[in-house]
């Protein structure tokens, strides 16, 4: 029996932050075709994790691949274009380029159009556009946005701005996506809106790791949860388990109250 | 595609009328406001390449227009170089100045680099005044000889009437400005609007800021080298006063006027200010205080400029039919 490669394979990450250690040997796969959360209580370390293997970050120590193609220390525009996309906490959008701009700039660099020739406009860098129009219009429609395909992004509200990202994300056809908080601050329709989106992507085979506080949410969606606490990986497993681990409950409730639930529980 | 259309009526019409003027006036003055438009659309014009689309505020581009206009300067008269070849020099030098100053401040940050630029074109004073041995110092280099075109065909265009100028800076500036129109409309141009509206964004989209933001410097600073080089045979004197924050402080009302990121509002700030120098004349002491009042007023009533409020317009419409639908 020959093991395969995980898709994204993390190896012994670590980010101080002038002492203050926020990632400590932090090691975890990620299998190609899973939807894997990495949750933890605040300050766990969930954020710095993903901004370190994005390459936004500098990290202390360690290495991470994408399959064969090691991205350490790579900067954020290489780690992208080898197929690991990411969105962001703070949603991020062009508010002034139209939804369809949105998506169709996030692809441009993976194609093989040159300067010149996106300058000469010729029959290659149109193919190339044509494409990456309309899979910017069947994300929209993926996502629930195609009437405003031609509006300014400055328009959409919070939880719309959330779906814009996540189509971006999957504008150039990575192998690993990472969501950064897909549903914090979004009103209980739109999350599971934004539910049945991830799940209609993992269908079509698109890799998932989602960093999210509201735990339904990871739990009702991941095949497999990574607990985070003080910067070190404290659980992992599949949700039914994750859910009644003990050191996970300490983490999230305390320790006296975690201890009370479990005696009550026995 | 109608809009597209009457637009390139309205281009082609203008054109032709700026082609005409000289045939039916010789006046010296309608001239050189048609010299001053056509330079400073081209500055203006590379300035919002830079700061319009990219989002890097520069001042170093009146340091590349006067590298440009000392460098074809000297190339000419010391050398006997052509005017062509030696404002393309200039241009290129001014390019190659762009591409190291951009390179070795904007990898700290982008107010790194708008510091970093500043100093450049301060610097770039002091070292026309200073290395006299070079530039000849505060005379600077007088009496640049009028230049001689060989055009395609066999004939020599001699350049010395103010209507030679006007043609000669005239034929650039359409030039200029259609390798702008490439940039800005092509992907390019898309790619530098995502820098400047959310640079993380990109960066997580496999776009890397420093190539476009070289690229958008590289290019400003040619073509502010070039005119710059032309401009100076049109003076007939090279001195440091090229570098004077006139030049600047026009440029940035013209590309804030006209709003940032708006191709056609920037040129259409740069035809109706050009005028602004000659009609402020009468009050040479006042003129830089009034700059400064205009400025003022502008930030205040169009905070982002013509193509800005433009822009505005076109949200607005969008956000009017659909009510809140969350």
């Amino acid at each position: 029996m020959t093991a395969t490669r995980p898709l994204l394979e993390v190896r012994g990450l670590s980010k101080h932050y002038f002492g203050l250690t926020a990632v400590d040997d932090l090691s975890f796969e990620v299998d190609a075709g899973a939807v894997v959360g990495l949750i933890g209580p605040n300050g766990s370390g969930k954020s710095t994790t993903i901004d370190c293997i994005s390459g936004f970050q500098p990290s202390d120590a360690g290495t991470w691949r994408l399959e064969d193609l090691d991205l350490t220390g790579q900067p954020p525009h290489r780690i992208a274009r080898a197929g690991l996309t990411r969105t962001f906490q703070t949603v991020r959008a062009y508010d002034d380029m139209t939804l369809l701009e949105n998506l169709c700039v996030a692809v441009q660099e993976s194609d093989t159009v040159g300067w010149l020739q996106a300058l000469g406009r010729g029959p290659r860098l149109r193919r190339a556009e044509a494409a990456a129009e309309a899979r910017g219009r069947d994300l929209l429609a993926t996502v629930g946005l195609a009437e405003y395909a031609e509006a300014p992004a400055a328009i959409l509200s919070y939880g719309q701005r959330k779906l814009l990202a996540i189509a971006a994300s999957m504008m150039a056809r990575p192998r690993l996506v990472v969501l950064d908080e897909p549903v914090a601050g979004v009103n209980p329709t739109m999350i599971r809106h934004i539910e049945q989106v991830i799940h209609k992507l993992n269908a079509e085979g698109v890799t998932l790791l989602i960093v999210e506080h509201n735990v339904d949410f990871i739990m009702s969606l991941c095949s497999r949860v990574i607990v985070l606490d003080a910067g070190r990986k404290i659980a992992e497993g599949p949700p039914g388990l994750i859910r009644s681990d003990a050191r996970v409950l300490a983490a999230y409730l305390g320790k006296a109250r975690a201890a009370e639930l479990e005696s009550g529980h026995g | 595609m109608s809009a597209g259309g009457a637009r390139a009526l309205v281009v082609l019409a203008a054109l032709a009328v700026l082609f005409a003027i000289p045939q039916f006036t010789s006046h010296e003055y309608v001239l050189a406001l048609g010299v001053s438009f056509a330079m400073f659309s081209v500055l203006s014009g590379g300035l919002n390449l830079v700061y319009g689309y990219t989002g890097l505020l520069s001042f170093a581009q009146v340091g590349f227009f006067g590298i440009g206009g000392y460098a074809a300067a000297l190339l000419v008269t010391e050398l006997g170089w052509s005017l062509l070849t030696g404002a393309a020099a200039g241009g290129l030098l001014a390019a190659a100045v762009g591409l190291v100053i951009g390179y070795s401040s904007l990898r700290l940050s982008r107010h790194a680099f708008a510091i970093v630029s500043l100093s450049f074109a301060l610097l770039c004073l002091i070292v026309a005044r200073d290395w006299v041995s070079l530039t000849r110092g505060a005379m600077g280099i007088p009496g640049l000889p009028a230049p001689v075109l060989d055009l395609p065909g066999g004939t020599r265009w001699r350049i010395a009437q103010p209507a030679d100028f006007y043609y000669l800076l005239f034929g650039f500036a359409v030039f200029a400005h259609a390798v702008i129109y490439l940039v800005v409309t092509s992907r390019l141009g898309r790619a530098m609007r995502a820098i400047k509206l959310n640079e993380p964004l990109a960066q997580s989209q496999g776009i890397n800021p420093l190539a476009y933001k070289l690229l958008a410097i590289a290019l400003s600073a040619l073509l502010a080298g070039i005119v710059g080089g032309l401009f100076v045979f049109y003076l007939t004197i090279v001195d440091p006063s090229i570098f004077d924050f006139y030049y600047t402080e026009t440029m940035l009302i013209m590309v804030i006027i006209g709003g940032p990121g708006s191709f056609w509002g920037v040129l259409l700030a740069s035809a109706v200010l050009a005028a602004l120098p000659d009609l402020l004349r009468f009050t040479t002491d006042l003129r830089m205080v009034l700059y400064g009042a205009v400025l003022i007023a502008a930030m205040l009533l169009f905070p982002s400029g013509v193509g800005g409020w433009l822009q505005q317009r076109r949200i607005a419409r969008w956000r009017r039919p659909q009510p809140a639908s969350q």
